[in-house]
């Protein structure tokens, strides 16, 4: 059975204008011990999806349907107080910028003891051996936790913040975006770190990322978002070198490999569409090179095979539509409204 | 071919209090018209600092800027308008480099105003530029504001407002990193075109060797200040010779499942770097290093065809 498992998750932010449905019918599972990767671009839906399963969607967000099952409990029907129970001991996050997990004011090792011993009820000899034991688990020494936030370089931070989310021995983390804002170099030594500890700890973790090149290198199994649904998931290998969507096919082909071939980058034009008002048929309709009729008038299902699950009318001719995305041309020939 | 910028020696120095800080130390470099050179780096490399120096942005405290052959070292603000029209910067960030009270047609219009440009030409420079960043038909764009675009498109904007004043030299600083995937391949070949079609020289500058790969010939690594590694693209990703460009190879993600996993061949971060001193500042983190790292700074010498390197670790190397 998944750790967790996500079912037809809805998530809308009300607004003056009507629901905006960020989240519209999200469907994947994580097994224990694994890390699923949640890629898509920026509006996607992907970070408010991460929040709603941790409970800590902004005002104007709420779950309108779907279910969210950790450990056998459906996370949307239990009350704040239960949630809180569960987050930090079970469910942990890690934001984008490390900044904002860590108190600029207080001392590191303060912040760890918080945790620690307020939510983790460890008296404070023991909660002072398990920070040092955490800070040497990603890479930080010890010595380090006499410091302030701001006298960590970036890296630093963000090894803090991975501390201080599995301080309570979560069995799944979020982390959204845990390593775009920093440099290659140390952006490596985090993914490495988040590795580690998921082979050491049988963590599982939801890594969000717009950056394929980043899930290739750390991810179990992936899911791709387009516009508030899951278009496609499955095992990284089986995604990455057989895409059935092709807004993945774009992806794929949309930035550069270091080692790879220097022909012309393939850019996916326009833009994804007001969720305000989503379209009725498929959402990537309106940018896709291979759209038919029947795409712009009604959106398909998902539809799974072995472990590959793909929402796009045209699955069945994939590997022919896939010889075609690999050309400029194709895509240069879609003209978005 | 001559060169359209050079940099010779280059160095910046900060004070902050009783500290010192070389941010740039000895740049030498130069790019031809049509040539595109990159400019590889951590943050804090000192990248960013030697473009603003190029660009007169910033006063050099060592070292000579020469523009298509004229020393600009020192030249006063006010004697280097002409330079500014001609070596413009693609700022990094779309969503602030914009005024959002202006239209597209007068954020195009203020630069040509700025650099005296008769207003009969305004309106066909403005229509000839929104084709080159593929905006077209302009009539369909000027008359919007910043507000109402797209990341991609906004970018748009800022490339067309870089170009409108006809430069020979145009600097980007990370030109695609606050876009989304999708569209960071249009601006990239937007920026390749503009090159080759004008004849432009080109500067980026990067953390990401990948995308300079896509559009740079020629690349120069820096390291704390310091060029550590020069040569073609192609050949410095496929055959890195300083160690530190060896690591920065090896970190680089790329979108295949089949890669190495292998740790890095670099130890400890950037802070536990020595700040001054003699010796090689990547010696702390560097897997080779030796006594003599410690002692004595290696110099950057020529390597081979069209290559320099500074590292002891290449003297005696066949070149």
């Amino acid at each position: 059975m998944s750790l967790l498992s996500v079912e037809n998750l809805q998530v809308h932010y009300l607004t003056g204008a009507g629901p905006v449905r960020a989240v519209d019918g999200a469907t994947f599972a994580v097994a224990a011990g694994s890390i699923l990767g949640l890629v898509g671009e920026s509006g996607c839906g992907k970070s408010t999806l991460g929040r709603a399963i941790m409970g800590v969607l902004p005002d104007a967000g709420r779950i309108a349907g779907g279910s969210v099952v950790f450990e056998g409990r459906d996370l949307v029907a239990l009350t704040e107080s239960q949630r809180r129970e569960i987050r930090w001991r079970r469910l942990s996050f890690i934001p984008q910028t490390a900044m904002n997990a860590l108190d600029p004011v207080q001392r590191l090792r303060a912040q760890m003891l918080e945790v620690l011993m307020e939510r983790g009820g460890l008296a404070r000899a023991a909660a002072n051996d398990r920070a040092a034991e955490l800070f040497r688990m990603v890479g930080l020494d010890p010595v380090r936790l006499a410091d302030y936030p701001h006298q960590f370089s970036g890296g630093m931070r963000q090894r803090a913040s991975i501390a201080l989310a599995l301080a309570l021995n979560p069995a799944l983390v979020i982390a959204d975006e845990p390593v775009t804002a920093l440099d290659v170099i140390v952006q490596r030594q985090v993914l490495d770190v988040m590795r580690d500890l998921q082979s050491r700890l049988n963590l599982a973790m939801i890594l969000v990322t717009h950056d394929m090149a980043v899930v290739a290198y750390a991810c179990d199994r992936v899911a791709v978002m387009y516009a508030g649904i899951v278009v496609e998931s499955g095992p990284v290998r089986e995604v990455l070198e057989r895409p059935l969507h092709p807004y993945t096919m774009g992806l794929t082909h949309a930035f550069p490999d270091v080692h790879g071939e220097t022909g012309e980058l393939v850019p996916i034009e326009g833009s994804p569409p007001n969720l305000l008002h989503p379209p009725t048929g498929c959402r990537f309709a309106a940018r896709c090179p291979f759209a038919q009729t029947r795409c712009h008038e009604q959106a398909p299902p998902a539809v799974t095979e072995g472990e590959h699950m793909v929402a796009c009318w045209r699955a069945d001719e994939a590997p022919a539509l896939r010889k075609a995305a690999a050309s400029p041309a194709t895509w240069a020939a879609v003209v978005p409204a | 071919m001559s060169a359209v910028i050079e940099a010779r020696g280059l160095g910046k120095t900060f004070r902050t209090g009783r500290r010192t800080v070389h941010a740039v130390q000895d740049v030498s470099l130069s790019v031809s018209a049509g040539e595109a050179l990159g400019i590889v780096g951590e943050s804090g490399c000192g990248k960013t600092t030697t473009a603003r120096m190029l660009l007169r942005l910033e006063e050099p405290t060592a070292g000579q800027v020469l523009f298509e052959g004229e020393d600009i070292t020192h030249r006063r603000a006010a004697a280097l308008l002409p330079f500014r029209a001609r070596a413009q910067l693609v700022f990094q960030n779309p969503f602030d480099a914009l005024n959002p009270r202006f239209t597209i047609r007068r954020t195009l219009a203020e630069p040509l105003r700025n650099f005296g440009i008769p207003e009969a030409e305004h309106a066909a420079r403005i229509d000839a530029v929104m084709g080159r960043v593929r905006l077209t038909p302009a009539s369909a764009w000027l008359d919007r504001f910043p507000h109402e675009l797209s990341g991609g498109q906004l970018q748009r904007v800022v490339l067309a407002r870089a170009l409108i004043p006809g430069p020979r030299l145009i600097v980007a600083d990370e030109p695609v990193s606050m876009l989304d995937v999708s569209v960071r391949a249009g601006i990239l070949n937007l920026l390749r075109a503009a090159r080759d079609e004008l004849g432009l020289a080109a500067i980026y500058i990067s953390h990401d060797l990948a995308l300079i790969r896509y559009v740079c010939e020629r690349t120069v690594v820096m390291y704390l200040g310091r060029i550590v590694e020069e040569g073609p693209t192609a050949e410095l990703i496929a055959a890195p010779r300083h160690p530190y460009t060896r690591a920065l190879v090896a970190a680089v993600p790329v979108p295949r499942v089949d890669q190495d996993r292998a740790a890095l061949p670099i130890r400890g971060s950037l802070s536990d770097s020595p700040l001054g001193g003699t010796g090689c500042a990547f010696r702390d983190r560097c897997p080779h290093a030796m006594p003599r790292c410690e002692a004595e700074a290696p110099a950057l010498r020529e390597a081979g065809q069209a290559r320099r390197v500074a590292c002891h670790l290449e003297e005696g190397a066949p070149s």
